[in-house]
């Protein structure tokens, strides 16, 4: 038995001889580049890849390059990535956190090394704030709150509603439902939440969801708050595959701003989104991350306009993708 | 054709697929230093043992049970369930005692699994199955499906900071426990008698070993390192989490296989394991660093794991020949002197 | 002088309840689930509430033909069906603008059958050990199908075909429910009266006496992957073209809930015995435990306790059974 040893451990150190006379000649070559780590979300989610694109864009603009690590909506990988980040000695890093403070360890370990780190899109903790830069992306709860006044208004005050939530834990699947929930306490409005699940933003675990929402509650729904347009849509296929007619859809509020939110505002089916731009999310990051690592200084908080659009001014508006 | 079968039935041939896991190791080390030139920096190495830190407690305790010839898909749960205690009781009982409780609900579930493949006779793979359907729901049960901090992100930073500026808390845990399961494995009776219950049951059974007692044991020690796994995991970042763990069953499976121990029980090596977890190490950091997509890593893991046991299989039949290093030597010395003298092997 | 008469019966007399306890088990679980279910809720014997449980599990179905076939060839498992069902999905939405949305299905389809021929090979032929081939295939499956799409989600371009699949016969029976009855029709047709299936369980229940009668132990045994991989596929295609989306991640999960609708209907992992209306049963008996817990208002994931427990109590009651029944 001791002869693998001894095979694998000679191996392993002729190896590393062999390897280091390479890294020592590329060594030291790094250049003027900015390096920026960008943990993000997902690689494939129709809000988070156009926020990844735009990102991209505005890093190649300014020069820099940009290594991307995607979580998969993971936390535990992202934590993991995120030292990675660190131990990479990234220029800058860009984090978008899944929750609220799981990230803490790994974003001491960067302030440690003195690596500039922002975080994009998603809120974390207050006890997080010492420990990020700023941080660039939309205000979630703002988002939440005007999500239940436009449910609450086209209700009328009362009804029962359900709400599919994205991914349990998340800073903005949080922000996003309890605004909802308080505004419509501020109001005084009689809404009464029937259910909330959890569909991680994603169109197909919203369908089944869904399905179990209407199975359970039927024609019972007269409101269906949404955390993002993209689970929206898994509700309505399940409705349809509940063999029930979209005219009788009942009001859907979500928040994106998709084209197919969009299009089904104008048939009617769906009562109001508010666009949020992920281009304007991820070049709003890139930018803020570029302008720390030259040295400048920024904002803690740097949000990015949220525009309301119903049946109103559905046909004034962009959509946001 | 014929020169071609002598080359694979060649000393040489076997030798280096005896070592395989050694090669295979040597191989990633010098493609990723190549790929990415700081990647043999001290500091990065460390990290990349820290980042299979996790896995590699859970294929310590899957090494054994593989060994018997049992399959345990329920690691990552056990994991995740043992985290949220160790998180979730801290407030109660203090964040020390909380951890301890959280190595006890793996033992506990450890014994669970082991109820269900001995006792009640289940099939391994199905038990296992079933029991991570229940402790993950479990998990989202207690949790209400929301991941939940504990009371100090500083306290579990000790877990994951290097020691010393050399390697982390969880590093050399792991490290060490595969060591020690190695020595046990090689020169403990029990350690011994584990492969003879995995190649043969019943025959183990019919020397006086009690298979039973050592499957049910396995399942423990399984259920052990997973719930050290969590605990540490947990505790690292502060949070108990309902879908912690979700893919490292089958990343150790995977590590584990690629050490060479196999499915089919009765063959396996702790030091193996070892190596299959580095190998897997490496790659992350490597695509990683050099921003390689996440689905690239898993084409190569896959075809590793492919190739690894087919020529596990290719292999099987060539028992009965010495393959240690010395021999190679030797046999490569004398056919070099007598290239005419037919060798002839010990039957 | 005569012998006393004894009874020469070898194979001890069963009783009642273990000759005929594993054919009546699941057909009773059924009726008092309904039974059950109807107590406890007055959504839950409508039309509209059992057909939805039908169309729930009718991509899950199709696999699990697939997976008894697998099972009965004591093939273990498939773990490759998400890879394969994710093949399928973004292949058909990929082409179909391309070349239509058929022709992109039936290439969806070939893709994935290639695969199961892999595994196939693998596993039939060089003999290697099927959880961790069909975990390695799938991995490799998976990861070159996101590469080939470029990680991101596949948008369909065919509402049409949506509305068809989704739709309902005469306005009562859903298609894709018609679907998923026909490839179970035709899975039990192939399984208990075809050659092949007789060889499936010749070579499930004894393969060493399999081997020495000329049935191609090989092939029936690659064939069952093969198969597999071709219905994950399938249903792969069916669930992206009413998704009109597909991401890799698309058929996660699928594996282990066929798994268990065939474990539950009693189909035993050691192969040589089962029947696809019994894995149907136990599909069944699962979804209506699922519907049941939903009505009571039950969240899905920690429906996941009743579910494993469910599996080891199935099983385990089959074990029992069967020592009782003196069967093997």
């Amino acid at each position: 038995m001791r002869s693998i040893t001894t095979v694998g451990a000679v191996a392993a150190v002729a190896a590393l001889a062999l390897s280091g006379c390479a890294a020592s000649g590329e060594a030291g070559a790094e250049g003027d580049s900015l390096d920026i780590c960008y943990v993000t979300a997902a690689e494939s989610h129709a809000y988070v890849t156009p926020a990844n694109k735009a990102f991209d864009e505005a890093a190649a603009a300014a020069g820099a390059t940009v290594n991307r690590l995607s979580q998969e909506f993971d936390v535990q990988k992202g934590t993991d990535q995120l030292t990675t980040c660190v131990s990479q000695g990234a220029d800058g890093i860009v984090l978008w956190p899944l929750d609220p403070q799981a990230y803490i360890p790994g974003m001491i370990a960067a302030k440690d090394a003195g690596i500039p780190l922002i975080i994009i899109n998603s809120p974390m903790d207050a006890a997080a704030e010492e420990y990020y830069d700023s941080f660039t992306g939309p205000d979630v709860y703002e988002e939440g709150e005007l999500s239940g006044e436009a449910l609450n208004e086209v209700l009328g005050g009362t009804g029962k509603v359900v709400i599919i939530a994205g991914q349990a834990g998340n800073g903005t699947t949080i922000g996003r439902t309890d605004g909802f929930t308080d505004k419509l306490a501020e109001l005084g409005s009689k809404i009464e939440v029937l259910q909330v699940v959890n569909a991680d933003f994603d169109q197909q675990k919203a369908l089944e969801a869904s399905r179990d929402l209407i199975t359970r509650f039927g024609d019972e729904i007269q409101g269906v708050y949404a955390n993002d347009d993209t689970m929206a849509l898994g509700f309505i296929d399940a409705w349809k595959e509940s063999g029930r007619s979209l005219d009788a859809l009942p009001p859907i509020v979500g928040i994106n701003g998709q084209v197919q939110a969009f299009d089904l505002i104008r048939a009617g089916q769906y009562y109001a989104t508010i666009v949020q731009s992920p281009a304007e999310d991820g070049k709003l990051a890139a930018e803020t991350i570029i302008k720390l690592i030259k040295g400048g200084s920024v904002d803690k908080r740097l949000p990015i306009p949220l525009t309301v659009v119903t049946s109103a001014n559905v046909d004034s508006v962009e959509p946001a993708f | 054709m014929n020169t071609v079968r002598r080359a694979f039935d060649s000393d040489v041939f076997l030798g280096l697929v005896r070592y395989r896991v050694a090669i295979i190791l040597v191989a990633t080390v010098v493609i990723a230093a190549s790929m990415v030139p700081g990647i043999l920096e001290f500091r990065v190495l460390s990290l990349s043992l820290d980042r299979i830190g996790t896995t590699a407690l859970v294929a310590a305790g899957l090494t054994l049970v593989l060994i018997t010839g049992k399959l345990d898909l329920s690691g990552g749960a056990i994991l995740a369930l043992s985290g949220i205690a160790a998180i979730g009781l801290q407030e109660q009982f203090g964040q020390v005692p909380a951890a301890l409780i959280g190595l006890g609900v793996g033992v506990l579930a450890g014994a669970v699994n082991g109820f269900l493949v001995v006792t009640l006779g289940i099939n391994s793979l199905v038990a296992t199955l079933a029991s991570m359907l229940f402790f993950r729901a479990l998990c989202h049960v207690l949790t209400d499906s929301r991941p939940f901090s504990g009371l100090d992100p500083l306290f579990g930073l000790a877990v994951s900071r290097p020691i010393a500026g050399t390697f982390t808390l969880r590093t050399i845990l792991f490290v060490a426990l595969l060591v020690i399961l190695h020595v046990w494995l090689t020169r403990a009776v029990a350690g011994r008698n584990l492969f003879a219950v995995g190649s043969n049951p019943a025959s183990a059974e019919a020397s006086g070993i009690r298979s039973n007692g050592y499957v049910f044991g396995t399942f423990v020690f399984a259920g052990f390192t997973a719930g050290a796994a969590g605990v540490i995991q947990s505790l690292s970042v502060n949070t108990g989490s309902p879908v912690f763990g979700e893919s490292t069953s089958l990343l150790a499976i995977a590590a584990v296989v690629i050490g060479g121990t196999r499915l089919e029980g009765g063959r396996g090596s702790a030091l193996g394991t070892l190596g299959g977890l580095l190998v897997m190490a490496i790659l992350t950091t490597a695509m990683e660093f050099s921003n390689v997509p996440a689905y690239i890593q898993s084409i190569v893991t896959g075809v590793i794991l492919l190739l690894l046991i087919l020529l596990d299989r290719f292999v099987s039949g060539k028992k009965g020949r010495d393959l240690s290093l010395t021999a190679l030597l030797r046999s490569l010395r004398e056919s070099r002197r007598n290239p005419e003298t037919e060798r002839t092997h010990a039957p | 002088m005569s012998a006393p008469t004894v009874s020469t019966d070898r194979v001890v007399k069963q009783g009642f309840l273990a000759r005929y306890g594993t054919q009546f088990a699941m057909p009773a679980g059924i009726l008092v689930l309904l039974v059950v279910g109807t107590v406890l809720s007055d959504r839950f014997l409508s039309v509209g509430n059992l057909t939805n449980v039908l169309i729930n599990m009718s991509i899950v179905g199709i696999i699990v033909v697939g997976m008894t076939f697998v099972f009965v060839t004591r093939g273990m498992a498939d773990l490759s069906v998400p890879a394969t069902l994710a093949v399928g999905g973004l292949l058909v939405l990929m082409l179909d603008d391309v070349i239509g949305t058929w022709p992109a299905a039936l290439i969806g389809l070939a893709v994935a059958t290639f695969a199961g021929l892999v595994n196939g090979l693998l596993i039939g032929y060089a003999g290697l050990n099927p959880v961790i081939t069909t975990l390695a295939s799938g991995t490799i499956v998976l990861g070159i199908a996101q590469a080939f799409v470029g990680g991101v989600i596949v948008y369909g371009e065919d509402p049409a075909a949506k509305d068809f699949l989704t739709g309902r016969l005469f306005d009562v029976v859903p298609m894709i429910v018609l679907i998923f009855a026909v490839v179970a029709v035709l899975g039990h047709l192939v399984l208990s009266r075809t050659v092949f299936g007789r060889w499936t369980y010749a070579v499930g229940g004894n393969p060493h006496a399999t081997e020495a009668s000329a049935v191609p132990v090989r092939r029936v045994k690659a064939g069952a992957f093969v198969l597999t991989a071709a219905l994950a596929g399938f249903a792969g295609v069916l669930l992206g073209i009413s998704l009109q989306a597909a991401r890799p991640g698309i058929g996660a999960g699928y594996e282990f809930d066929a798994i268990t609708a065939v474990v539950v209907g009693g189909v035993s992992l050691l192969g040589g015995s089962g029947s696809i209306p019994r894995a149907i049963g136990g599909l069944l008996f699962v979804q209506l435990l699922t519907n049941i817990l939903t009505l009571q208002g039950v969240p899905s994931e920690p429906q996941g306790m009743v579910k494993g427990a469910l599996i080891a109590g199935a099983v385990a009651l089959d074990v029992y059974l069967r020592r009782r029944g003196g069967r093997e």
